[in-house]
Parts: C-alpha cells; sequence; structure tokens
C-alpha cells in the first residue's frame, strides 16, 4: 500500500518556473542566484519574507534543484544556539571554497524570525558571522522581516514575498484536483481559493480536507472552518453597536472564534467612529460611557493574564459586548462601516522601533557598563543630545558603533538626511583611525573578556570593513600588518571618550 | 468510543469518518469550547484508523503540561520521526490545549509537521484558534466544533444511562443539563457520580454530588436582594455556604448565569455582572467568600431598591 501524502508536500513545486505568485521575487531570486556561477556575489545571503504558506520554503527548495545545489537546511524545530549553527552551516559553509569545486551548497535557515531568546543563545551572532564568512549561498527565510537582527539585514538582500492572489490560487488547485483524480462541481474551487485569504498551501489543505474519500466535490462539502472569519465578527459588531438586546449581543459571541483579547480590540477601533456625534471631534455620552465599560473589561483581561485563571473572562466578554449595547439611548441611523483594529496594522511598525530601540540600549549598555533598561530609559536621551553636535556626533557614533538606521533614530530623523550620512562617514574615518592607532600603540594589552561574544563580532566587523583601508595604508609596514591579524580575534577597541 | 458516538458535531463527523475510510489524515485542527468532544474525536480517529495497535501509534501531549520549545525539539520530533508500528501507514500526534504552546515552540513544531508527514500527523486543539499562529493553521485542515445545546447533551446521556442500566428522571435531567452548561464531559461526570448513589437519578442527587446550589435557590437570593430586603437574602445565602458547604467560587458563578435571565433593565444588568467579576476576582485572591457575597448582595439591595 502506498503511504497517502499529505497534497500540501506531493505538490511543492520542483523547479522556480513552477511556483504560483510573486514572480518579482523569483525573477530577483534566480538572478541572485546565478551570479554564484562565477564567484561569490556581494551579497551573499538573501532574506525571503512574507507571509505564511505563499512558498518561501518551497521557493528555495526549488532553487536549490534547478542549480543542482545540494541543500543543508536548519530551522525551528533544531535547537540554533551559537555552537549548532556553527557546527552545521560554519562549516557547510566554508566547504568547497576550494578551487576545482564547481558544485555549491545551499544554506537555508528557515524560521530565522524564531530564535529562541534563551535556548538559541548567540544565535543571531553566529548567523551574522556566518553570512559575512561564508563560500557558499545562504537563504534566510522569516514571516516577519522586523524579527530579524539589523546587524544580519543590513547584510542581505532582502525579497519579499506577498500573500497570493486568490485568481492566481484558482488554476493551481483545479491542476491539483485534476492530478487526483477528482471531479468538482461549479464554485467550489473558487471559495477554498477565497477563504485561503492569499495562503496556498491552507487552500491545498481545505481542497484535500474535502476530497479526501470522494471523487467529486461539491460547494456545499466544504466543512472546515472559514480561516476568514471577518464575516462573523462583522455580525457580532451589528449586533453591539446597532442593536438593543444586550443578551443577543453576548450570545452572538459565543459562536466567534475570536477570544476577548482580540474582541476587545475590534470594539476599540470602532466605538468612537460608531458613536460618534454630529461633530466628530467631540465626545459623546455614548462614548465616554462606552469607554467606561471597555477599561474595566481590560482590567478583567489583565486579570486573566496575570494569574491564569480564565474564569474571568466571562465578566470581560460581558462588560465589553453587553457594555457597549447599554452605552448608547438608541442606535444611530445609517451605516457606518466597521474597520478591523488598526493597532494591529501597526503591531510590524512598533516591533521595528523597539528592536531599534533596544539595540541601541544594547550598544549604549555595553559601552557604559550599565543595564539595558537604565541604558534606554536614562542614558540614551543623554547621547540624542550629542548627536545634535556636530563635533561631537561622530565620535558618538564610532564609540557606540551605531549604524546608520540606528543613528537616524537617535536623531529623531524619519530617513538618512545627507548631514547623518556625512557624520556616520566621518565616524566610520574615526574608527578605522582608531583601531589603526590601537593596533600599533596598545597590541601587548589584550584584555580579558568574559563571556563577550558580541564585542567580538563587532569588532570583528569593523576590522572586516575597514581591512582593505588598512592595508593599504600600511602597505609598506609589514610587521604592523602582522600584528594586526593577530590582535584580529582577540582585542576589543579602546573606550575612553565617552565614558560617562 | 467511535467517530459515531460524538454528538452534535454533525457535518465535522462525517468528514473525517471519511478520512479514516480512504486511510488519508491530513493535518487537523479542533477548535471549540471545553467538554464538546475534540479529545473524543482525536482518540476515535485512531482507533478506528489503527484498530488494536491504536496506543503504539498514537501519543497524546496535553500542551499546557509541556509547553516550552524544549518538548516540540525533543520529545515531539523524537516521537515524528520514528517509524509507525504494527502495519500502520502513519502515526498521530495529538496535541492536547496546544493554545498554551508558547509561540516559539509552536515555531519550532512548522517544520517538523511538514518533514515527517510520512511518519506522521498533527491533530492540535485549542479552545480559539486565533491563539495558534498563521503558519500552523495554513498547514492543518481547521474544523470548529460548535458549543452542543442542551438537547445534544441529554440526548447522548440518555445513550450513557440506558448502556449503563441507569434511569434519569426529568428533573434529573434538567439538572444535569444545568451542571453541564453544554460540556459533554461535565455531563457524564455527574451522571456515573449519581448513578453510584441510586439507580434513578434525581435533581437533588445532581445538585448535592456537584455541590450545585438549585437554581430556584439562586433566583430566590436575587430576587430577595433586588426587593429590598437584605437580611433576609444574608439568611439565603449563609444557607448556601453554611449548611450546604457550597464554595463562595461556586455560588457566585452560578449568580452570574442567572443574571442574563433576571428582570432588570439592561444597563443595571451590565453593572451587576461587573461588581459580581469584582467579588469573584477577590475571592480567588483569597478574601473571605462570606465578606465578599455580602457586598454583593447589598449591592443588589442598593440597585433594586430605585
Amino acid at each position: 500500500m502506498t503511504i497517502p501524502k499529505e497534497w500540501a508536500e506531493k505538490y511543492r513545486p520542483k523547479s522556480l518556473t513552477d511556483v504560483v505568485g510573486n514572480l518579482t521575487a523569483t525573477k530577483q531570486l534566480r538572478s541572485w542566484a546565478e551570479k554564484w556561477i562565477n564567484g561569490a556575489p556581494e551579497q551573499k545571503a538573501v532574506l525571503l519574507h512574507g507571509p505564511a504558506g505563499v512558498g518561501k520554503t518551497s521557493t528555495a527548495h526549488a532553487l536549490a534543484t534547478d542549480m543542482e545545489w545540494e541543500v543543508i537546511e536548519l530551522n525551528a524545530s533544531d535547537q540554533r544556539t551559537a555552537d549548532a549553527i556553527e557546527r552545521i552551516a560554519g562549516s557547510a559553509s566554508r566547504m568547497g571554497t576550494l578551487v576545482g569545486m564547481e558544485s555549491k551548497r545551499l544554506i537555508v535557515l528557515d524560521e530565522a524570525d524564531n530564535l529562541h531568546g534563551t535556548s538559541d543563545r548567540g544565535g543571531a551572532q553566529a548567523i551574522g558571522n556566518i553570512i559575512r564568512s561564508t563560500g557558499q549561498p545562504i537563504i534566510l527565510i522569516a514571516n516577519d522581516a522586523y524579527g530579524i537582527p539589523s546587524s544580519v539585514r543590513s547584510n542581505v538582500l532582502e525579497i519579499k514575498f506577498n500573500a497570493l492572489q486568490t485568481r492566481s490560487i484558482i488554476p493551481a488547485l483545479k491542476q491539483i484536483a485534476q492530478k487526483e483524480g477528482v471531479m468538482y462541481g461549479a464554485g467550489i474551487i473558487e471559495k477554498i481559493a477565497e477563504n485561503a485569504d492569499g495562503d496556498m498551501r491552507s487552500a491545498i489543505n481545505d481542497l484535500q480536507a474535502v476530497a479526501v474519500g470522494r471523487s467529486e466535490i461539491n460547494i456545499e462539502d466544504i466543512a472546515t472552518a472559514e480561516r476568514d472569519n471577518k464575516d462573523s465578527i462583522f455580525k457580532v459588531m451589528e449586533r453591539m453597536f446597532k442593536g438593543t438586546d444586550a443578551k443577543a449581543a453576548l450570545e452572538a459571541t459565543y459562536n466567534l472564534d475570536e477570544s476577548p483579547e482580540d474582541l476587545i480590540h475590534w470594539i476599540d477601533e470602532n466605538l468612537p467612529i460608531q458613536y460618534a456625534g454630529e461633530d466628530e471631534g467631540m465626545i459623546t455620552g455614548p462614548i465616554r460611557k462606552g469607554y467606561e465599560y471597555i477599561s474595566r473589561a481590560d482590567l478583567f483581561l489583565g486579570r486573566v493574564k496575570k494569574r491564569q485563571n480564565y474564569i474571568m473572562w466571562r465578566y470581560a466578554s460581558v462588560l465589553m459586548t453587553c457594555g457597549t449595547v447599554v452605552s448608547k439611548a438608541q442606535p444611530k441611523r445609517g451605516f457606518v462601516k466597521f474597520n478591523p483594529p488598526s493597532l494591529w496594522r501597526r503591531m510590524g511598525q512598533l516591533k521595528a522601533r523597539r528592536n531599534m530601540r533596544n539595540n541601541i540600549a544594547a550598544k549604549i549598555a555595553d559601552h557604559c557598563h550599565e543595564s539595558m533598561r537604565y541604558a534606554g530609559t536614562d542614558i540614551a536621551s543623554i547621547y540624542s543630545v550629542l548627536l545634535e553636535d556636530r563635533d561631537y556626533a561622530p565620535a558618538v557614533v564610532a564609540e557606540l558603533q551605531l549604524d546608520l538606521d540606528e543613528l537616524a533614530f537617535m536623531a529623531g530623523a524619519s530617513k538618512v538626511t545627507k548631514k547623518l550620512q556625512k557624520i556616520y562617514d566621518d565616524a566610520q574615518e574615526l574608527r578605522k583611525e582608531k583601531i589603526e592607532t590601537e593596533v600599533t600603540f596598545f597590541k601587548v594589552k589584550e584584555k580579558q573578556k568574559i563571556n563577550e561574544d558580541q564585542k567580538q563580532t563587532r569588532l570583528a566587523d569593523v576590522i572586516n570593513n575597514k581591512g582593505k583601508g588598512s592595508e593599504e595604508k600600511n602597505g609598506n609596514n609589514e610587521p604592523i600588518k602582522e600584528n594586526n591579524k593577530r590582535e584580529e580575534i582577540t582585542k576589543k577597541p579602546q573606550k575612553t571618550l565617552f565614558d560617562f | 468510543m467511535r467517530l459515531d458516538d460524538v454528538v452534535g458535531q454533525t457535518e465535522t463527523i462525517e468528514r473525517l469518518k471519511s478520512y479514516v475510510k480512504s486511510r488519508n489524515l491530513p493535518h487537523l485542527l479542533f477548535s471549540g469550547p471545553p467538554g464538546v468532544g475534540k479529545t473524543a474525536t482525536a482518540v476515535s480517529i485512531a482507533k478506528e484508523l489503527f484498530a488494536d495497535s491504536w496506543r503504539e501509534n498514537f501519543t497524546e501531549l496535553n500542551a499546557s503540561d509541556e509547553r516550552g520549545i524544549d518538548v516540540v525539539r525533543t520529545k515531539i520530533k523524537n516521537f515524528a520521526k520514528t517509524s509507525p508500528i504494527g502495519g500502520a501507514d502513519f502515526k498521530i500526534i495529538f496535541l492536547d490545549e496546544a493554545d498554551a504552546l508558547t509561540s516559539d515552540a509552536q515555531a519550532a513544531l512548522r517544520r517538523t509537521m511538514e518533514r515527517y508527514t510520512n511518519n506522521c500527523r498533527f491533530i492540535l486543539s485549542c479552545n480559539y484558534s486565533s491563539k495558534i499562529i498563521e503558519p500552523i493553521q495554513s498547514r492543518c485542515a481547521v474544523y470548529r466544533f460548535r458549543p452542543l445545546s442542551d438537547d445534544a447533551v441529554a440526548e447522548r446521556v440518555l445513550f450513557v444511562a440506558s448502556n449503563e442500566g441507569i434511569e434519569v428522571s426529568t428533573d434529573g435531567m434538567d439538572a444535569i443539563k444545568y451542571v453541564a452548561q453544554g460540556d459533554m464531559r461535565k455531563a457524564i461526570n455527574a451522571l456515573q457520580a449519581a448513578s453510584l448513589v441510586d439507580n434513578i437519578v434525581h435533581k437533588d442527587t445532581i445538585y448535592k454530588i456537584t455541590a450545585t446550589a438549585r437554581p430556584e435557590q439562586i433566583t430566590d437570593l436575587i430576587d430577595t436582594a433586588l426587593s429590598g430586603n437584605f437580611i433576609a437574602a444574608r439568611k439565603l445565602l449563609d444557607e448556601l455556604l453554611l449548611d450546604q458547604g457550597l464554595s463562595g467560587e461556586d455560588v457566585v458563578g452560578q449568580i452570574y448565569r442567572a443574571m442574563l435571565n433576571i428582570s432588570i433593565s439592561q444597563e443595571k444588568m451590565v453593572e451587576l455582572i461587573d461588581v459580581i467579576g469584582e467579588v469573584d476576582f477577590r475571592i480567588a485572591e483569597g478574601a473571605n467568600e462570606r465578606i465578599q457575597l455580602e457586598a454583593l448582595i447589598a449591592h443588589f439591595v442598593l440597585k433594586g431598591g430605585n
């Protein structure tokens, strides 16, 4: 008996030409891959990022097949400490750099945005190192590009995958159905494709779910839940904002596959719009009352979170749904559209800012020997002030080893201006000089490092970036060059300038 | 227990039966409230697929006990890797309460689900599918289990009772439905416990063994308080707490349930439920349940008295 296979696996694209949708992305990826034929390109790693089920992993593997590359994969199901990454991916990345070895090994780091803080300690650093030193192509895959440390992102070519169009999912599903010998009635494939909301894998899964054991499928056969339950949430919203029956509103939530924690954001988003008076800016009685109720509801949600006491959810539910109903005297006439929570849309941006803030705080903390928390809350602002001074700024950037984005963030600029670029360039000059001086004059004073891999990497960064320059300058000075190499690994920059 | 025995989820069960018949199973995600048949369904699938060797090929992990990333990377991965036993085509890993898995652990599960499909299928259960990360949902066929109606509960209770030779009186059945609140597990447990006391199941036995106040005691308490008689209401409360030995939390829960059906304005209802929640929270935090409940009654007196 043949082993039944998951269709989503069985019909994974074998070649880049089989990948559905995302044409630009696959084209970009192919041209990157082709550069490898003539040796390592400038960007040795790419980052494929985008929502679930659009073909990121499939594309990576299909590319390897097309290029006849061997694949080494490391994903979140593997432990990914610095050691593990170095052992598996690191050694692979250096193999085959010898002359004469033609075929490449593709290193696929799947789910790269899910490095675990403690279980995968040092993993991000290790990835950064491998990307810099690799002789082999590397593909990083992530849902959220912001989940990748900026130090890694700055060294990769980012390729974005988008959710698929329903109309490109439909023919693919039909093809699979034909290959599996399943007849399909009118509309069912379209319905499945639509439910999938741009996620090819879930579309295939839903098709299989409905088709298993049947030779013909029809639209009424779909028993899997709708993946996108906007319809049902809009019904609940209607009951709350337009209805007058509190109990009916509460009961409508029972069939909703949305926890009170999510529902409250829907209400929060729509309350001030739905209950607005003539003048949109004015706070009306119903808005004030409504917020009173949802803030009480929120308090109960907080209690659930803190104590894991899920019984409290029922009070939160009543307060937010029934509370919203009773806040108004009578329903407003006319239809006002319901909106999904804008907070979720902004979550990505918020996360990026938070990551940025944390990265900066880490650099300051490192430099000032303070906790990250204190560095972030109390010291960062002082450095921001110093950055306003054109004379100090380059030194600050050099000392903290800020990258261009971080500099812009600290200076409160929305984008990189010419002025900031100049500061950054000056800082690079400063750093170059500094390292040369240190290497020349302080080479004997090796500082003992205790578990500070981070600094080690950073120095390596600096030297890798600036190595060329220093060699040129010291081209006639053999001993210094020698020292330079020996010091690379162990020495860290001397810190004096801004040690507060 | 077979798939046919799962009540109240007709469409879902029909579909699952055809998976079993064709011996082909996608990864499944069951979402729904407790006691509606998610675990029973998962176990039934395994039994029907694997017959005698179902125990060897079915692993159940309760994610709320083992929720960290390490479990996913070691225990689950190892089970998924190894071949099925006794001629089965694949094994099944059932992750109960998968919404308790940390999101890191869920992330670590993704590729494991794909890489070992030759060996193994996953069934995940959760209360809300929104707690399961998108990439996992995308790998599963999602089935929503509906809350059970009282009729569905009654149907199954009658079936079990007749199999076990137990008689259930009409008021006994009402009591079971009240206690169960759509949770089949609670209903069957109550039935079993009551049957040990007496061969005919009456409402008093059900309320007693489940430490539940009779619904009319609760409405009586609420009405008395709303009518403005604090002292009389407190006496009724003492009966529940002291004479019947019910816990404060259970009484609060029952008062909450009664609220949706009492005759006061909706606005007052919401305000009182807010107070009930507050009292529930304080009791859970270790406050004295009698004092808290008395304070609650006082609120009812004020609200009732315009």
